[in-house]
């Protein structure tokens, strides 16, 4: 069940009910929302909830398994075996077909391929996520971060639970199997900071995403070769706003659900686009995935620790592989490889000695100056991720030299455009105030507070519910 | 003075008793919509029960008046995305502006006799092969107004790939009209017979391509009464409200063409379809303007089923189907582009029925797709 539906209301507020009812038998109330987790993903398909559970007793057994070795050959054959079938599993699922057709596609360029069967598996919702935390708990565990003996009660927990389950944020089993061994302290409850990230949450998802996508980024996208370029950089502005509205709004109601239960989910999102350089974009953005990337995957490379070369070389196989993971298809690669020449770009021009350069580059004017260039270039990049071909990227591109009418724009187009993109340059004292201000108020006003602010988002909504972008990850 | 960081669970539930008596002030309307909306079935039995009784119980307090009065208002300002309250909206707003004292009505559609209401019995099968009827020939510099009209099987992957290959051509029009998560069973949600007028406006088509039925293999409440899927009530009634939508289409003169719903990948949903098809030929058949289109030869196995992957002569492997086993690709929807785009431009010499209708395998049809897909655009 979607976020922003009535149906998941319901559901949370039983759960919410249960689980604070249930908090003093710790066993029990994770027991109830694990129970809750997996109804929350076979609302979806039933079907593919024993492999929610097999991935998760996996990791959870490898993990034990692991921790219980004492040498480090068997421990390092434990995670390998964890991790290739995991690996396996995502690439089943998400990936063979996308690998045969581009290995047959090759070969149709020399010569006729054979006549194969291709398994043609329906996408698991949330696979990608669920994966990478099974993998991280085992990970975890080999490198000595998890303090105590993995359980596999909380191994299964870790994995399924429903806010983070289908869209992130990734959690670190080094930070959340903790949460699970406490049990929960019903004075400790972050309530008004919950509130706020829900609303944002649902007013980003339901406002600002859906009505950017029907009224301007779907019509450009669908047929480019009809509109100009003053429509097309404002569907790619719009996008950019789109995308960061409905990933970061998803992860806020995640966060805030989670808060309501009293548990701490890392922060997502922190206003990426003031970003100035692509290295501080990628802690700003999908902080999670970035991190889990960086951590199981650009470290045991090598990371930086090489030669420059081989830094350049780690950074791009780890945003091509990014890249890959957000979709089985090149688009989504060559999103990646954007990135990776971004960063590797950045890696050189930060390493020029040049004073003056170097002076120049502490100044504000390039400050702004490079955020505008960093902005553009991630908008480029959108411009792949967003079209489902390379023809119909490059017809986007090319028509960014047609000039002609802007007949898109519209005020609710434009308040949005400006309330998804300006809306990151708040100043944080703004949030610390409002939340402070919502403390003073009597609790039921609160609540009313929150009932307000959700029947406004209702009205200014549309008609129906789309599903968010990464859904389809 | 520090922020108060945290609070207690007396605090959460008062918060929620305080939410859930504003919501329910607020949105007891919305609520006894909501659960109106839901699938037919017990689930939705009760929540329309308990939702209309605190609709019926709350609703004297007036508080329920504010979201009336806010939708109201937002209308006026165009902000919102149903076509049919747009319509309303700029209809009431001009008939103020004019001074008028008639009441403000949406004209209600009343569906074109074109086509006797006694409803044929559905057929037990559907043809595999079917030819579009020839467009009557556009007059030399006449521009063609085309609507694309359905559900999400119009709106992901076919009216991409119709708009992009016409959208060179001077002679043709497109009026977009479709709606994901819409269909013929259940008005409730979304009425075409309503939504239609609106969303085409003051346009009058000459061709209308026609994609729907995805969502339609579901009961519904009819007169108070539930009917199950594929019952004979359901399937009276669901025949008559695709007699009726049909008529609003070719009210005009409009020729429309029918495509019908590709076979699906899971089985149960695949059969529905399949009743839906048979349905949806059954009246299209007796309308001597519309015709009822099948996709299978052209996206389906040599046996009429679900196909996810398309082998052209050269050997390029594509994609045809989207990952949910329902919807086109855009390399789907491309197969059946070239057949649906001859049907509009009849130009001159004039396409014979041998031209539209799929003599050859799909392999060779894919080949010529391929081969024009990669450069020339359609010819007015």
């Amino acid at each position: 069940m979607l976020f922003p539906t009535v149906e998941f209301a319901l559901f949370f507020l039983a759960v919410l009910l249960v689980a604070w009812s249930l908090h003093r038998w710790n066993s029990t109330h994770k027991l109830f929302l694990l129970a809750a987790s997996y109804a929350f993903y076979g609302f979806w398909n039933w079907t593919y909830v024993p492999l929610l559970f097999g991935i998760s007793l996996a990791s959870g057994l490898v993990a034990q398994r692991i921790q219980a070795s004492g040498s480090p050959r068997p421990r390092k054959l434990w995670l390998t075996l964890g991790v290739v079938i995991c690996l396996a599993t995502l690439g089943y699922y998400k990936y063979t077909t996308f690998f045969l057709t581009t290995i047959l596609n090759l070969w149709a360029h020399v010569a006729r391929p054979p006549k194969v069967r291709i398994p043609e598996p329906l996408l698991p919702l949330g696979v990608s996520f669920f994966v990478f935390h099974a993998i991280s708990l085992m990970m975890d565990a080999y490198r000595g971060k998890l303090k105590q003996r993995v359980r596999l009660s909380d191994s299964l927990l870790y994995v399924a639970f429903f806010p983070q389950l289908i869209a992130g944020p990734i959690l670190r089993a080094s930070n959340f199997l903790p949460q699970l061994r406490a049990p929960r302290n019903p004075n400790a409850i972050r309530l008004n900071r919950a509130l706020l990230l829900i609303v944002a949450g649902l007013f980003k998802k339901v406002v600002i995403s859906n009505l950017l996508a029907t009224r301007l980024v779907e019509q450009v996208f669908a047929a480019p070769q009809t509109f100009s370029r003053g429509d097309v950089l404002l569907a790619i502005y719009g996008y950019a706003a789109q995308i960061y509205c409905d990933f970061s709004g998803y992860t806020d109601i995640a966060i805030g659900c989670a808060m309501l239960l009293s548990y701490r989910f890392p922060r997502n999102f922190n206003a990426p686009y003031t970003a100035a350089d692509p290295q501080d974009f990628w802690r700003r953005w999908h902080i999670s995935l970035s991190s889990w990337l960086r951590d199981y995957l650009y470290i045991p490379l090598g990371g930086s620790r090489g030669s420059a070369a081989r830094t350049c070389v780690n950074l791009m196989i780890t945003m091509l592989l990014g890249g890959l993971w957000h979709g089985a298809a090149w688009t989504f690669v060559i999103w990646g490889a954007l990135h990776g020449f971004y960063l590797i770009v950045h890696r050189l021009w930060s390493g020029i000695p040049w004073t003056p350069l170097v002076r120049f580059r502490q100044t504000t004017v390039w400050r702004w100056m490079a955020r505008l260039l960093l902005f553009n270039a991630v908008c480029l990049g959108w411009v792949f991720f967003r079209s489902p071909s390379f023809a119909i990227a490059f017809t986007v591109l090319r028509r960014l030299a047609v000039p002609g009418a802007i007949t898109l724009l519209s005020v609710p187009v434009a308040m949005a455009v400006i309330a998804g993109l300006a809306g990151q340059f708040q100043p944080l004292r703004w949030r610390k105030a409002l939340e402070f201000e919502l403390g003073s108020w009597p609790a039921m006003a609160r609540g009313a507070a929150f009932a307000t602010a959700i029947f406004t988002i209702e009205l200014l909504g549309p008609s129906g519910v789309a599903p968010f972008i990464y859904f389809r990850f | 003075m520090r922020a108060k960081k945290y609070n207690s669970l007396s605090q959460l539930a008062a918060v929620m008793a305080g939410f859930a008596v504003t919501i329910l002030l607020l949105e007891s309307g919305a609520l006894l919509t909501w659960a109106d909306r839901l699938d037919v079935g017990p689930a939705r039995s009760g929540a329309v029960r308990v939702t209309a009784a605190l609709h019926k119980a709350l609703q004297p307090l007036g508080v329920e008046q504010v979201r009336k009065e806010s939708l109201g208002g937002l209308d006026r300002l165009g902000w919102t995305d149903d076509p049919a309250r747009l319509l309303a909206a700029r209809e009431k707003s001009r008939l103020s502006a004019s001074g008028s004292n008639s009441p403000c009505t949406v004209a209600a559609h009343a569906p074109s006799p074109a086509v006797p209401k006694t409803a044929a019995p559905v057929v037990t099968g559907v043809p595999r092969l079917t030819a579009l009827k020839p467009l009557p020939p556009a007059a030399p510099g006449e521009m063609r107004v085309v609507a694309l009209v359905g559900d999400s099987m119009m709106a992901v992957g076919l009216s991409d790939v119709l708009l992009r290959q016409t959208a060179t051509n001077k002679n043709l029009r497109i009026v977009k009209a479709f709606r994901s998560g819409t269909g013929l069973a259940r008005p409730d949600v979304f009425d075409w017979m309503e939504e239609y007028p609106a969303m085409i406006g003051d346009e009058k088509p000459d061709a209308v391509i026609v994609a729907i039925g995805a969502n339609d293999g579901q009961g519904f409440v009819e007169d108070g009464k539930t009917l199950t899927f594929g019952s004979d009530a359901w399937v009276k009634v669901y025949q008559q409200r695709t007699t009726d939508f049909l008529n609003l289409l070719t009210q005009n003169g409009a020729h429309v063409a029918w495509v019908g719903l590709p076979p699906m990948k899971a089985g149960a949903y695949n059969d529905r379809a399949a009743e839906i098809n048979r349905i949806a030929y059954t009246v299209v058949s007796q309308n001597p303007l519309a015709t009822w289109w099948n996709p299978q030869p052209y996206i389906g196995d040599e046996a009429g089923g679900f196909r996810e992957l398309e082998t052209s002569p050269d050997g390029k492997t594509t994609r045809i189907r989207a990952a949910d086993g329902i919807h086109l690709s855009d390399e789907g929807a491309a197969l059946l582009a070239p057949a649906l785009i001859g049907w509009l431009n009849p130009g001159p010499p004039p396409i014979t029925t041998a031209q539209v209708a799929p003599q050859e395998t799909p392999a060779v049809q894919a080949s010529r797709h391929h081969r024009g897909a990669r450069g020339r655009s359609a010819r007015p």
